[in-house]
């Protein structure tokens, strides 16, 4: 057994205060979770199906476990013999943040295949959820894929956060240039830009 | 013609099918026996909780939870009493009082833990930041060991 300390990545109490037990909890769940065997199905010969998502037969699936921050943030890992699911629910806070989380999960999953262990669609209720199944677990390191879910939850939230800072950036700009021009057009109406304005709508209207 | 017959899962009819409850044994207190044993221990932690005695309020709780189908509202007594604790506990208590339950405890408090995130919503009595704090302390005296027990017990609690 590998006391949780002595893990590569453990967060320090630089970051904030319940960001901290929530990634260690969802990292020390995942790593639990990632016993996975090579397990053929019982149900049709000679095929290999990932039991979490067949759910054919009770004694494959284990219990499934939900981590959660608050309402709004939580990851459902569903474990099983040789599959698990795990799915997470991302911050947000307003429609920009949603309308903003919808564009980058689609982003995502429509290159699942680049993604390897992203699954094609999200469960009902979260918004992006991978599968990893033992031939995953047998290539790929255990402790990294761990790492690569832990990053991913972490960048996520800033790369959603950094974009809607710019996106308002962005408006604030925009507006501004808009409505300096069109308070012109009423202030001085012999303006340059004014005529050019006039013209313009004027051509429209014909 | 009809095709509805080609879905019917014709492994459900079988004589060998496993059902949920072949999975575990059945609690041998009876469904009546827990709703009272859960009653006793509820009320039980509620006097040791306003002694300040945290440690046997955990103990007490954590022994013969109740488990698997038709015993909702003992499920519901525990839980709510095991939160109680949980809230009124410091936080700079919790790493003792965690080295201080037996393994068998510890794999019960941390299936309750689980259980109080899954139910974290509008009405729950508990804050996410609490049962997170305890999780990580738990994890780090009972190890990931801890959860795969938890992962893997039928007796759903």
């Amino acid at each position: 057994m590998i006391p949780i300390a002595s893990s590569s990545r453990v967060y320090t109490s630089a970051q904030s205060n319940t960001l901290r037990p929530y990634l260690n909890a969802v990292r020390s769940t995942l790593t639990a979770a990632l016993t996975l065997e090579n397990f053929s199905s019982q149900v049709v010969e000679r095929h290999n199906y990932p039991e979490v998502e067949a759910g054919n037969s009770q004694e494959t699936l284990l219990q499934p476990l939900l981590i959660s921050r608050n309402e709004s943030e939580r990851v459902l890992i569903e474990p099983s013999i040789n599959s698990i699911r795990l799915s997470i629910c991302i911050k947000q806070a307003d429609e920009i943040e949603r309308i903003l989380c919808k564009k980058f999960t689609r982003f995502m999953t429509m290159r699942a295949e680049g993604f390897v262990i992203l699954r094609r669609k999200a469960i009902p209720g979260y918004d992006i959820s991978f599968l990893i199944t033992n031939f995953h677990s047998e290539t790929m390191l255990k402790h990294k894929l761990v790492d690569f879910i832990i990053q991913f939850m972490e960048d996520v939230d800033k790369e959603i956060s950094e974009m809607k800072l710019s996106l308002n950036a962005r408006a604030r700009i925009v507006a501004e240039s808009y409505l300096v021009t069109v308070s012109q057009v009423f202030h001085n109406p012999s303006n340059h830009t004014s005529s050019v304005v006039r013209k313009t709508d004027l051509e429209h209207e014909r | 013609m009809d095709g509805a017959f080609r879905k019917i899962n014709i492994d459900l009819l079988e004589e060998d099918v496993l059902l949920p409850s072949d999975l575990y044994d059945p609690d041998p207190r009876g469904v009546e026996g827990v709703l009272a044993d859960a009653k006793n221990r509820s009320g039980e932690v509620r006097g040791l909780v306003s002694k300040g005695d945290i440690a046997s309020a955990l103990n007490v709780i954590l022994t013969d939870c109740p488990y698997g189908e038709d015993v909702d509202e003992a499920k519901d007594i525990t839980t709510s009493a095991l939160l109680l604790i949980l809230n009124s506990t410091r936080s700079t208590d919790i790493s003792n009082l965690v080295k201080g339950l037996s393994g068998d405890h510890q794999d019960r408090l941390m299936a309750y833990l689980y259980k109080g995130m899954a139910n974290l919503g509008e009405k729950s009595e508990i804050s996410g930041s609490v049962l997170l704090s305890w999780h990580e302390k738990l994890t780090e005296v009972a190890g990931v060991g801890c959860i795969v027990r938890v992962m893997t017990d039928r007796r759903i609690v």
